[in-house]
């Protein structure tokens, strides 16, 4: 080293003093699960495709949604979305719209006629069987293509949706049901439709001539209902009345009506009836939802739902149950009912209390229960063993059946969501084919999703969340959809909102904030999704990055 | 789980740093403490200057930190002379350079003490003779490279070496001088502050003063951790809350008229702003009412730059205190 | 051509002359002629610079720093107080080792009070590593000021150019101004290679650490001995061109065989000369005109004082509780010599008190002792203090 005159030093060449010794903690990129996505039973990243959505990119918005969720339109419109509760947004001004981008999406993908990102299966490749053409089903399906394998699909009936056509029209159109399932069974899914379990295909059979079998036969058979054994004569129950309506458009001639039970079924009858003219009212034994105050005793349904019912002018009786059916004849004139609450006995179990003195009449002539459904057992009798559930583990296989596995409502457990159906169909679909093409598989992701407290919300802006155009009552008649979608530029700025829980929102903070320049921004985006490196021969540890990183992105780790 | 991805090369390493989309006029492997405002500041001007400057440093914590020699951060033409001659060095450079009918444009740095005390004559005269020279003066509000002694630019209250609290004091007794309003007094077309706190709204200011011909002036608020006693990943918190409480108002002047500020949309007790920084622990005694005292005057002192400023927001603005500093997807920051 | 013109304004002519760029300074007497006839000369559209009026000495300095390290030849003036303020900046200029010409109007040093002359002001900056050259009238200012610029220029050194204040500064003699053609000749246009420049971005002024600290102090020392040849060789080639020497590091006047010598800084050497023809019978007696101070010229010192026996120096400074400055340095100087003449220490002319020509004969009585004296202020009147100000009997003496 010769000291220069005057001791001149040549620029940048503190580079050679590497700064990243004196270093006690470093910083890492740390990918976190959104809520959105740790929430989601389909297991969709929703923050992954709001970047994509945000970048400008619908199309690879889409491409992402369906490589977890292939019925996006579907689930969009009727998914009770526990995304959006989880949204860590939620606790800065609202939640996401995740529900609209997904329909949004879903919505785009039939206009432009998107095809699915999948090839068709080798001709040599191993041959699974899926039975039922529901949401778990068809979801399975998808995923055992995705992964190249070839895949048939019975259904009993003569078209593939299932349950999803029990759904009415108002809330979910059906051409929108058939041409998303159109397309996605001419990803090169071959479809067998009117192959009945027990009648048409047996399950012996189809162990012989495929290498694995998916079940998802759904809860087709409503349950038992009787008010202590009797049963008025004309007994509509909620499920048939709801697939009479969608495969003939007619019902029962009514004057007025008392469903009973707190289910989308329920909800979604009651309203059908109420478009139809049909004086109805719901009873149930649970709760009103309070947004505020969650209860497990709240009724299952969509609380959207449940508000639009009410919107519409049904009036429910929650905390309420029937005691009694006041038939004249045979024929029903009202009904009595009481309320009632769960409560503890002396031994720590819920039970019901009716109580005495609260009892009120319902002048309706037609009681029609929907309090839930029941698997419809034929063909499946010697896996089922008289239980009413299909039992699997985590990835769907059956108990003690090697290449036997299940999804959907017949699951053991089940919340009874179409988005739950479609995780059930994704998750089995990877176990199978790991077995068949003898491959790892990788543990289930059940890691905790970052917490709000993990964001730094100085970086966001209050945004009015996108809302989707609800029809106003008077107009809600017939089967016209009362939701319409957002419009592109509403879908884009709401992506704008996602926070980006957990994961890089390539907003420059770090690379900007840096005192030290050792954040060095890529060119190219990094595997870890991030367009940042920490240069670790300069970082001196000091957290600002971290602390300043708005999506929680960034922890520091002692070295 | 981490899907942490540092496995690039070190010559890939060196392609970036030669390649970020930005320039660089601090190289990295300069000795400031972590978390170092000044650091940041210094970064972000010359960020926004461009490479056609030269600079004049007046001594202080960024002189030393940047060139320890053989080596110097600065990418650009840079010179420390002395203390006090920033601005006459800066003053010097400018007439060299028009006298050679060249147009680099000449900056002049100095921390507080440089600026607000012993450099305050040369900036002074700087500005009176019209040089077209930036003046930056990076104030983290106490003699830090010495071994935190107070300035003219401590804010009041605050515990210094050389203002420590005791039985007969609370801190600084006196005010924090007014720089920018002297500095204007002179008829400079262009005085301004900034915070670290938002990058977006210092970088526009340093291309506007940048554009201007003549004597421009721009007072960056640069927490130091280790002379305030704050966590150094706090720097832009603290820096940001200065702002949001309205103890540093983040203001522009041109010829002495007040011509825009940073709006505080909810503005924050200035407790919020005190109580992360060791410098002002000695005024959370809750008995001590002298204590008391002192908080109710330095939110007083905020509450009058709101009002002296008009600084109060009128409900949401995308540049006030709580907008300015929002991020989006894929950076580019406001303005 | 030769022209009757004030001290200050052949200054400033010449350095017109030298195409600076930049000039910057702050008014002080004597100094003020110099700037005002050089704005004058700017505003008159004969000198084509940046003149900057700043605000203190301090900034003058710094701004000429500014200025060189920008590229620019500069120059600046000052004395007495404005030399002191700006002292910090001197050493900092020296140390940055910028080329740079600034005249020192030589100015006691306030307190008490004295706007006159003396060289209390250049002496207190002495080891601020200026090359400092001392001029003995108004034409040795003229051509120091040009070679000063060539010899700061090729050894990256500022020059100090001292001008006794208005002994010199603002007396009219006649001077020849050399025209521009010659000067042009003489001095290279301002390439200072380590100026500052966006295109290969240099840091100047950096922290040093004990690791190289006493090599840079070590680097300034030789390079500030070093200079004397180019000091040589300036004013060698500027004789070349204008028939004048200003005297290289010093100049010897008398009769060889001369035992008595007498050294000075300044314009006092032309007292002593007129004084040496007005006394004829006194001992014969060499005129030592010390013109390079910083460099200190011990070898040609030697040679200069070879076969004296007896050496005045006489010097219009001191060091309070010491003496003589340039004493000191003269007595250590010659103690490497066979044989040393014995040395008699003396200030004159302080504060700008006159020195009239029986100096002269005043100094050959001094000497005429027979052991040296201490260091004696000449010229002081002992009645016009009171008795416990007399000091020491001895000291007292002369």
């Amino acid at each position: 080293m010769k000291l220069t005159r005057g001791s001149f030093a040549f620029p940048g060449t503190t580079l050679g003093y590497k700064t990243g010794t004196w270093r006690i903690q470093r910083p890492e990129h740390a990918h976190r699960r959104a809520p959105c996505h740790a929430e989601c039973p389909a297991g969709e990243d929703p923050q992954a495709y709001l970047a994509l959505l945000d970048e400008g990119s619908p199309r690879d918005a889409w491409e992402c949604l369906v490589s977890a969720n292939p019925l996006p339109a579907i689930t969009g419109r009727v998914c009770p979305h526990p995304c959006e509760t989880g949204c860590n947004r939620g606790q800065y001004d609202e939640p996401l719209a995740i529900h609209s981008i997904e329909r949004f999406l879903g919505d785009e993908a039939i206009a432009h006629d998107w095809p699915y990102p999948v090839t068709a299966a080798e001709a040599n490749a191993p041959h699974v069987a899926v039975v039922g053409a529901g949401p778990a089903g068809l979801a399975a399906a998808y995923h055992l293509l995705r992964r190249g394998l070839q895949v048939t699909v019975f259904d009993e009936t003569s078209e593939a949706g299932g349950t999803l056509f029990s759904i009415p029209d108002y809330r979910l159109p059906r051409e929108i049901v058939r041409a998303e399932i159109r397309r996605l069974l001419e990803t090169g899914i071959s479809f067998k439709p009117n192959h009945k379990l027990g009648r048409d295909i047996h399950l012996q059979d189809l162990q012989q001539e495929y290498a694995a079998i998916f079940l998802g036969p759904g809860l087709m058979q409503s349950r038992e209902w009787n008010v202590d054994g009797v049963t008025p004569t004309d007994l509509h129950e909620g499920l048939h009345l709801l697939k009479q309506w969608s495969d003939v458009s007619s019902l029962p001639e009514m004057k007025s009506a008392a469903v009973i039970g707190g289910g989308n079924t329920a909800i979604d009858i009651a309203r059908v009836l109420k478009r139809n003219g049909v004086d109805t009212q719901i009873v149930i034994h649970s709760s009103l939802p309070d947004p505020e105050h969650p209860s497990e005793e709240d009724m299952r349904a969509i609380p959207r739902e449940i508000d639009q019912a009410l919107e519409e002018g049904i009036q429910i009786h929650d905390h309420h149950g029937v005691k009694r059916l006041i038939l004249r004849g045979e024929k029903l004139t009202g009904i009595e009912i009481v309320r009632m609450r769960k409560l503890r006995n002396d031994k720590g179990r819920l039970h019901r209390v009716a109580f005495e003195g609260t009892e009120s009449i319902l002048h309706v002539d037609q009681v029609i229960p929907a309090i839930g459904q029941v698997i419809e057992p034929t063909g499946m009798e010697n896996l089922l063993n008289g239980s009413s559930w299909l039992k699997v583990d985590e990835w769907g296989q059956l108990a003690g059946k090697d290449n036997i596995y299940a999804g959907g409502d017949a699951i053991e457990g089940n919340s009874g969501t179409v988005t739950e159906a479609v995780g059930n169909g994704r998750i089995a679909a990877q176990a199978i084919a790991a077995k068949l093409k003898q491959q790892e598989l990788p543990a289930i992701d059940k890691s905790e999703s970052i917490p709000f407290e993990s964001l730094n919300m100085e970086y966001f802006e209050p945004a009015a969340r996108a809302e989707q155009a609800l029809l106003p009552v008077e107009e809600r008649v017939g089967e016209t959809e009362i939701e319409s979608g957002l419009s592109g530029r509403q879908a884009s700025r709401e992506a704008k909102r996602c926070f980006a829980c957990g994961n890089c929102l390539r907003c420059d903070n770090c690379w900007t904030l840096c005192p030290d320049s050792a954040v060095l921004k890529t060119e190219e985006v990094m595997v870890d999704g991030s367009y940042y490196v920490f240069d670790y021969d300069y970082c001196k540890g000091c957290g600002l990055c971290a602390n300043e990183c708005p999506s929680g992105y960034i922890r520091m780790l002692d070295e | 789980m981490s899907t942490n991805n540092q496995a690039i090369t070190s010559e890939q390493f060196v392609h970036l740093r030669k390649n970020q989309p930005r320039f660089e006029g601090i190289e990295s492997g300069h000795r400031a403490c972590l978390g170092c405002g000044e650091a940041l500041a210094a970064r972000l001007v010359t960020e926004a200057a461009g490479p056609d400057v030269m600079i004049a440093n007046a001594t202080g914590c960024l002189e030393v930190f940047t060139t320890p020699w053989p080596e110097s951060a600065w990418r650009l033409p840079w010179m420390h002379s002395l203390f006090e001659n920033a601005g006459a060095i800066a003053a010097g450079m400018e007439a060299a350079l028009k006298a050679q009918g060249k147009h680099t444009k000449v900056l002049a740095f100095g921390g507080d003490g440089g600026t607000f005390d012993i450099g305050f004559q040369a900036l002074s005269g700087m500005l009176e003779r019209g040089h077209n020279v930036l003046y930056v003066c990076f104030d983290n509000e106490a003699y830090m490279n010495t071994g935190i002694q107070r300035s003219s630019s401590t804010p009041h209250a605050a515990m210094t070496t050389t203002s420590p609290p005791g039985s007969e004091r609370m801190g600084k007794r006196h005010l924090k001088k007014d720089i920018l309003s002297i500095v204007a007094a002179h008829h400079i077309p262009y005085a301004a502050t900034a915070s670290v706190a938002y990058p977006s709204d210092l970088r526009k200011k340093i291309r506007r003063a940048m554009a201007i011909e003549g004597p421009t002036f721009i007072q960056i608020h640069s927490p130091c951790p280790l002379g305030w006693g704050h966590d150094g990943a706090d720097s832009i918190k603290v820096a940001r809350l200065a702002v949001q409480t309205g103890l540093f108002p983040v203001i522009e002047l041109e010829r002495s008229e007040l011509i825009g500020s940073m709006p505080i949309r909810n503005p924050r007790p200035v407790t919020d702003y005190l109580e992360l920084q060791q410098r002002f622990r000695h005024l959370f005694d809750k008995d001590d009412t002298r204590a008391v005292e002192e908080l109710v005057h330095i939110q007083a002192l905020a509450d009058h730059n709101i009002k002296h400023y008009n600084l109060r927001g009128e409900g949401m603005d995308a540049l006030d205190s709580d907008g300015a500093d929002s991020v989006r997807r894929g950076g580019m920051r406001w303005a | 051509m030769r022209k009757a013109l004030e001290g200050s304004q052949a200054i400033a002519q010449t350095v017109a002359l030298c195409r600076p760029q930049v000039v910057a300074a702050y008014p002080i007497t004597p100094q003020t002629h110099i700037v005002e006839n050089i704005a004058k000369l700017v505003a008159d559209g004969k000198m084509d610079c940046e003149l900057v009026s700043v605000e203190s000495e301090f900034s003058a300095a710094s701004l000429v720093l500014g200025a060189v390290s920008a590229g620019s030849r500069t120059y600046t003036a000052s004395a007495s107080q404005g030399i002191l303020l700006m002292s910090e900046v001197l050493y900092n200029i020296a140390g940055l080792r910028v080329p740079m010409v600034l005249t020192c109007a030589n100015r006691a040093i306030s307190a008490p009070l004295s706007i006159w002359n003396d060289q209390q002001d250049s002496m207190a900056v002495r080891d601020a590593g200026w090359i400092q050259l001392y001029c003995a009238d108004n034409q040795e200012a003229v051509d120091t000021t040009i070679q000063a610029y060539r010899i700061s220029e090729a050894t990256e050194l500022p020059v100090m150019v001292c001008v006794d204040g208005f002994t010199l500064t603002h007396t009219l003699e006649p001077i020849d101004i050399p025209d521009q053609d010659m000067v042009d000749t003489f001095l290279p246009p301002f390439n200072f290679k380590r100026a500052l420049d966006p295109a290969s971005p240099t840091s100047v002024g950096t922290l040093v650490s004990p690791d190289f600290y006493p090599e840079a102090r070590h680097s300034h020392h030789h390079a500030l001995l070093n200079a004397a040849d180019e000091i040589i060789a300036a004013d060698a080639d500027w004789k070349q061109l204008s028939g004048r020497s200003a005297g290289g590091l010093l100049s010897v006047d008398g009769p060889d065989d001369a035992r008595i010598g007498i050294i000075t800084l300044g314009s006092v050497y032309g007292t002593l000369s007129a004084a040496r023809d007005e006394y004829p019978d006194l001992p014969a007696t060499k005129l030592i005109k010390l013109r390079a101070y910083r460099p200190f010229p011990i070898d040609a010192l030697h040679t200069a004082c070879t076969g004296l026996t007896d050496l005045v120096v006489l010097e219009r400074a001191l060091s309070p509780g010491y003496g003589g400055i340039v004493s000191s340095e003269v007595h250590a100087a010659l103690s490497g010599m066979a044989t040393v003449p014995r040395i008699h220490s003396f200030a004159v002319g302080l504060g700008g008190r006159d020195i009239p020509l029986d100096i002269y004969r005043k100094l050959h009585d001094q000497i005429d002792v027979p052991e040296p004296g201490p260091f004696t202020i000449i010229d002081v009147e002992l009645e016009k203090l009171p008795v416990e100000d007399h000091g020491s009997e001895q000291s007292a003496s002369g």
